[in-house]
């Protein structure tokens, strides 16, 4: 006698629960345009690499001889892979299975991933679609009784939620409607992509036409809604670009912030001077340039991932690499307010500076910052609150830090463009041009009486301009050393390349000082 | 390939109009150039096509997302 019999019964269950919803489920998820949550991971992951756990875990009914009648897998799956021969651990809603609710939820499942994430110090994908395993109003009636979100039993799931953020690389994608518990766990992650026919929201359009507001899911939690809103990182067309997206993402990143940033061998010379790079800054202050190409003349070729694009966009953020060197790449965008921080900017710049420090990643900041974005709406939106936690976030670094001033340094923004107690290396530009107030509107404030008591007080204005323009020259500021170094800006690879191997006896694994927060 | 609308993508003055209605243009022409923060900005055309209207003025207030231009096939 062997254990036949049984293994027969296991691969049967394993059978029933790879039917996920039923036919019927899956033909309309696909007829959506949508992958089935199997399908994602498998396409997610490295070939035939995905382990489950708890596959078999569900609803069963039996007949009356004990045997299996029916099953109805959980909708939440999870279990480890590999991803670019890595391990990681994978959870994804099975939205053919109730909509991926609350009511077929087992929710030790995806809490168990999120464990296995952090007791393993692996890297988590959240796939998510419908609420995450969050509540419908239905799970009153089957449970006959009304649930107390994060009541007892059910607090855990909130806190791996979130503390998982501080110990390893969270991506989250958001495929289909996304609602509630499942927002929030969309959210609450370093990297999270969409596609563009997803949706997102805290409560989505029947709830909301109960406050009066008569919306489609595209409107209410549409991408351009949620990528500009800075709730979600990205938007792609299709899933296979939201893998793509969540691989490439944890190719810069360590398995958790118990290890450094893996190093990939790099074939573009660290030597490399872009002669694009004279040119990249116009002489006429006024005038804009395109500050992608700049970082891209710099880092390795192709290396460039841009995070949030389409929030606080006068600041680039994205991650690069240096001689094969993951680093944290920050660049200030003229075409958005001139490059001043607003408000949101300096959200993106927490968040992203909060990221570098929790996965150990060298800053390289491209800083052209005419200062804060001014005005009575930027006075409305607590730009300057925002902008301490900005530089608050900048000072509370111990990772190593490079600036490169390649225009306009001024006021408190200006300030914040390194560490302010500890040593960073700078280097400015020949374009370099900074003060603590710009001219126009600080030769008022400064020199009220002499303009007032001039005949013609516009001349004056003119005059005392060019006087001031006369002693701007940057040499003249690294003539008293208020500025370490100007450099032309064909050596910034050089340099910061150098900084990058640098950074390699100073960058140590382990917990940040302080739990970064989503 | 029908209209396409342009967008403010800040909140800024219309410094200059440089198209008309009826012009052709190419992908990424300067259509209009806004003031933000004492810089001039330029808006590209998206897309190669013809002016098929301006809705801002020179000195103009808009606001982002604001429709300033739209562009015919």
């Amino acid at each position: 006698m062997n254990w036949r019999a049984e293994l027969d019964e296991l691969r049967l269950r394993e059978r029933l629960a790879h039917e996920m919803g039923g036919p019927d489920k899956v033909k309309r998820q696909h007829d959506g345009g949508r992958l089935t949550v199997r399908e994602r991971i498998d396409r997610l992951v490295d070939a035939g690499s995905f382990h489950e756990t708890g596959a078999i875990a569900g609803s069963a009914t039996y007949d009356e001889k004990n045997e299996i009648a029916s099953f109805t897998a959980s909708n939440s799956i999870f279990g480890r892979a590999r991803i670019d021969g890595r391990p990681v651990v994978v959870v994804g809603d099975d939205f053919t299975v109730r909509g991926g609710s609350a009511d077929a939820t087992i929710h030790e499942k995806p809490l168990m991933a999120e464990r296995m994430a952090a007791e393993f110090r692996l890297p988590i994908v959240r796939i998510i679609e419908g609420s995450g395993g969050g509540g419908s109003v239905k799970t009153i009636e089957t449970k006959g009784r009304a649930n107390l979100p994060g009541g007892v039993g059910t607090s855990l799931g909130f806190h791996y939620t979130t503390s998982n953020m501080a110990v390893v690389p969270i991506v989250a994608l958001g495929l289909g409607s996304v609602a509630g518990l499942g927002a929030a766990r969309l959210a609450a992650s370093h990297y999270s992509v969409m596609t563009k026919s997803s949706a997102m929201f805290v409560a989505g359009p029947p709830v909301v036409a109960r406050v009066g507001e008569d919306l489609s899911k595209q409107e209410l939690g549409g991408w351009e809604i949620q990528t500009k809103s800075g709730a979600v990182d990205h938007a792609v067309d299709t899933e296979d670009e939201a893998f793509a997206c969540a691989r490439r993402f944890l190719s810069y990143l360590p398995s958790s912030v118990y290890e450094l940033p893996p190093r990939l061998e790099s074939n573009d010379d660290p030597e490399r001077r872009d002669d694009s790079l004279m040119q990249a800054i116009p002489k006429d202050r006024r005038k804009v340039y395109k500050v992608r190409p700049i970082v891209e003349a710099v880092v390795d070729r192709g290396s460039f991932f841009e995070i949030g694009a389409m929030f606080g966009r006068s600041i680039v953020t994205g991650l690069a690499r240096l001689d094969g060197r993951p680093v944290a790449v920050m660049a200030s965008d003229p075409y958005f307010y001139g490059g001043s921080w607003t408000a949101t900017a300096c959200q993106k710049i927490v968040r992203f500076v909060d990221l570098a420090e929790t996965f150990h990643l060298p800053v390289v900041y491209f800083m052209d910052c005419p200062g804060f974005l001014i005005g009575l709406e930027a006075e409305r939106a607590a730009t300057i609150r925002h902008g301490v936690r900005a530089m608050a976030a900048i000072n509370q670094t111990s990772v190593p830090w490079c600036t490169i001033i390649i225009r306009n340094s001024f006021g408190v923004a200006g300030a914040a463009h390194q560490p302010a107690g500890r040593l960073a290396l700078r280097y400015a530009w020949l374009s370099g041009y900074w003060g603590s107030l710009p001219l126009e509107g600080g030769i008022e404030a400064a020199y009220r009486a002499e303009i007032d008591a001039a005949a013609d007080p516009a001349a004056k204005l003119s005059e005392i301009e060019d006087r001031l323009n006369k002693l701007r020259s940057p040499f003249r500021t690294a003539e008293t050393f208020w500025v370490e170094e100007i450099i032309d800006p064909r050596e910034t690879r050089p340099l910061v390349c150098e900084f990058a191997r640098l950074s390699d006896k100073v960058v140590a694994p382990g917990l940040s000082a302080f739990p970064i927060r989503p | 390939m029908g209209e396409m609308p342009v967008l403010s993508e800040l909140n800024a003055v219309v410094l200059k109009i440089e198209v008309a209605p009826g012009d052709r243009v190419e992908e990424g022409d300067t259509l209009i150039v806004l003031e933000s923060m004492k810089m001039e900005i330029p808006v590209a055309a998206p897309r190669a096509g013809t002016v098929a209207a301006i809705l801002v003025e020179e000195k103009q207030t808009v606001a982002e997302g604001q429709r300033i231009a739209v562009l015919a096939a």
